[in-house]
């Protein structure tokens, strides 16, 4: 009985290796600074990683379907810029779904350059990068955004406000994972996403629409976008053009640290979140240890590395896994 | 008869083309990052506004993005296209030297503008037109020093900063400034904590967040620019930490809000408009041979709370 059960752990741990990994660092971080695991601390952690995480979550349903998104970060900037513009202009309760309309249509274009006309994602989102970040430019003639009245405004509400004490944008970060998480899961639009990046010619002929898929995963991540856009513009209630700029690769760094694959047909919400927290944690700890600046960015990709590998590893069996 | 004719009008033409030439300037500039911030924006309009309203002054305005190989590029096509002198807004201040070092080849004088070169390259330009950063800093620290006086805590009082972007001239020369200053005139106030925001709000508030969990005590906040220094304070509101001082620099629009509202105690006033006009003014009197001093700054006072109805809102 209790080697059944040390059996099922070895598997279960075998198959959660980011999860061993995060726990790891976590313990790591605990006894550096005895201040880590200050429930202030995790809080402010988490809330700092809701954004990031918002826009982890929309790039998972892309990654699965075997496609990239490169965009995320520039489109970020979009739509903190257009909805702190419109606030003042036509109020945040007009301001809030003409910015989700535009962030939509922004997604629904790529979606059908990389869904209808079959153009490499990769190719299309880097441009997107650049279009959009001009497009914010022209939009903002380049000046930051800043809330007139942030005294005499609900805005603040979606990144500064807490419900029970739980700060906003956990509250919708989680939400929307479990929301996704299900959705990706559990319904048959999630498995036509897995089933189009795993093996797209045995999708067409199981009758899946896979142009329509596509399209609609990169509706789904420009649908975070646009949320991550509301919880940064509503957090600092001003911004700058350059708010998101490089976020794209954090967030597919979170994405593949959670285990999905850059080919495609593998990945999950749940192991998104893992990887989105493993960033912030790992970014908080040397922070709170102070290790000089430059010295972060160093042992951050070095404990990510670390991180996918102890996964493999896991999940093989083995240290030592040479390509065939 | 026609033949003189024809002469006579060419004489005129070369009159009226020799006349031009001593009259009028072709001033080439090429900027940082325009669109990366308000400062930088606001900069190129009033360069613009301020070059349309000098007859004398034919301006060709150009900007790197950023791109250090772009900016060499367009220093390159400057100096191909002849003009009178050069205004650069160096994205990297030891990376352009070259391409400074090859205008002056071409006898066309250089002025580097609001943040300067590495001193390297000092001998192939006229002049640096600009804020003096270590000043700056050091003015900020005066300024958080005199406040922590008032208070009655700069016996105790312990104090983070937030730095602007590694590397980059401007931010070293602030922090550096405000560093070597404070001890002068502060000898206990002690600053325990430094960390880059990169000019970035979102980036300084995370910074800042880190801060207050990590020390229980913060007293004051020094920031390289307003932009962080009010991703701070939003951080130390949101944690509902009362009673810090936050000194930041050039002055921007939601600093002097802040301060308006009496949150932000202190910052830099540093115009836009008054750089971009003194980079013109400077390029314009070296050209007419007016002695122009080799480091030229301009006026960057101090702005508090107390003293801040004295200055009109920044426009950036």
């Amino acid at each position: 009985m209790v080697a059944l059960t040390r059996k099922d752990m070895g598997q279960f741990l075998a198959r959660q290796g980011i999860l061993v990994a995060f726990v790891l660092f976590m313990i790591l971080f605990t006894l550096a600074n005895d201040r880590f695991l200050d429930p202030d601390n995790i809080m402010g952690v988490v809330r700092s990683s809701a954004i990031l995480g918002v826009m982890a979550l929309g790039v998972t349903f892309v990654v699965i379907s075997g496609n990239l998104d490169l965009s995320v970060g520039s489109m970020m900037s979009f739509s903190t810029i257009v909805v702190l513009d419109l606030h003042d202009k036509i109020g945040p309760a007009l301001a809030i779904p003409a910015m989700f309309a535009m962030t939509l249509c922004l997604g629904a274009f790529i979606g059908f350059l990389v869904g209808y006309l079959k153009l490499n994602s990769l190719i299309v989102t880097l441009g997107m990068l650049s279009a959009i970040h001009g497009l914010t430019l022209t939009y903002s003639g380049g000046k930051n955004m800043d809330i007139d009245d942030m005294a005499g405004t609900w805005f603040g509400m979606f990144g500064r406000g807490d419900v029970l004490g739980i700060p906003t944008p956990i509250l919708i970060f989680l939400s929307l994972a479990a929301v996704l998480g299900v959705m990706l899961a559990k319904t048959p639009f999630g498995r036509k996403v897995y089933a189009v990046g795993g093996n797209g010619t045995a999708a067409t002929f199981s009758g899946i629409p896979r142009a329509r898929v596509v399209f609609s995963c990169y509706l789904v991540s420009a649908f975070c976008v646009a949320t991550a856009g509301l919880l940064q513009a509503s957090r600092s209630m001003g911004s700058q053009n350059t708010v998101g700029q490089g976020l794209e690769l954090e967030v597919l760094a979170a994405v593949i640290l959670g285990g999905a694959s850059l080919m495609g047909g593998a990945g999950t919400i749940f192991k998104t979140v893992i990887g989105v927290l493993i960033l912030g944690f790992i970014q908080n700890g040397l922070l709170l240890v102070g290790l000089p600046f430059y010295a972060q960015y160093v042992v951050t990709w070095v404990i990510i590395i670390l991180a996918v590998w102890l996964d493999i590893a896991a999940k093989r069996g083995g240290l030592w896994s040479p390509i065939a | 008869m026609k033949f003189q004719t024809i002469l006579a009008a060419a004489a005129a033409s070369t009159a009226v083309v020799g006349v031009a030439q001593a009259e009028t300037y072709k001033i080439g500039i090429t900027q940082n990052n325009v669109g990366v911030d308000s400062y930088q924006t606001t900069y190129e309009q009033a360069f613009v506004d301020a070059a349309n309203a000098n007859d004398r002054v034919e301006a060709v305005v150009l900007d790197a993005g950023g791109d250090v190989a772009r900016q060499i590029a367009q220093m390159e096509n400057l100096i191909q296209q002849g003009v009178d002198a050069i205004i650069i807004w160096p994205t990297n201040g030891e990376a352009v030297i070259p391409a400074v070092r090859k205008a002056k080849q071409a006898d066309i004088p250089v002025v580097v503008t609001n943040s300067n070169i590495d001193e390297k390259g000092f001998d192939f330009i006229s002049s640096f037109s600009g804020p003096d950063n270590i000043a700056q800093g050091a003015t900020a620290a005066e300024v958080m020093c005199d406040r922590f006086k008032a208070l009655g805590i700069a016996d105790e009082a312990q104090i983070v900063e937030i730095t602007g972007q590694p590397g980059y001239t401007t931010a070293i020369e602030r922090s550096d400034g405000f560093t070597e200053r404070l001890p002068e005139i502060c000898p206990n106030v002690e600053l325990v904590d430094s960390q880059p925001g990169d000019w970035n709000r979102e980036k300084a508030q995370t910074v800042m967040e880190a801060f207050l969990t990590k020390y229980d005590d913060i007293d004051g906040v020094y920031a390289g620019d307003d932009n962080m220094g009010v991703g701070g304070l939003n951080a130390a509101m949101a944690a509902g930490r009362e009673g810090i001082t936050f000194v930041g620099a050039t002055n921007f629009a939601v600093g002097y809000e802040a301060m308006a509202n009496g949150d932000y105690w202190g910052s830099i006033y540093q115009s836009p408009v008054d750089d971009a006009r003194a980079a013109l003014e400077t390029a314009v009197d070296i050209l007419d041979g007016v002695d122009v001093p080799f480091l030229n700054y301009f006026e960057t006072p101090a702005i508090t709370q107390d003293n801040m109805g004295e200055f009109t809102k920044p426009v950036f």
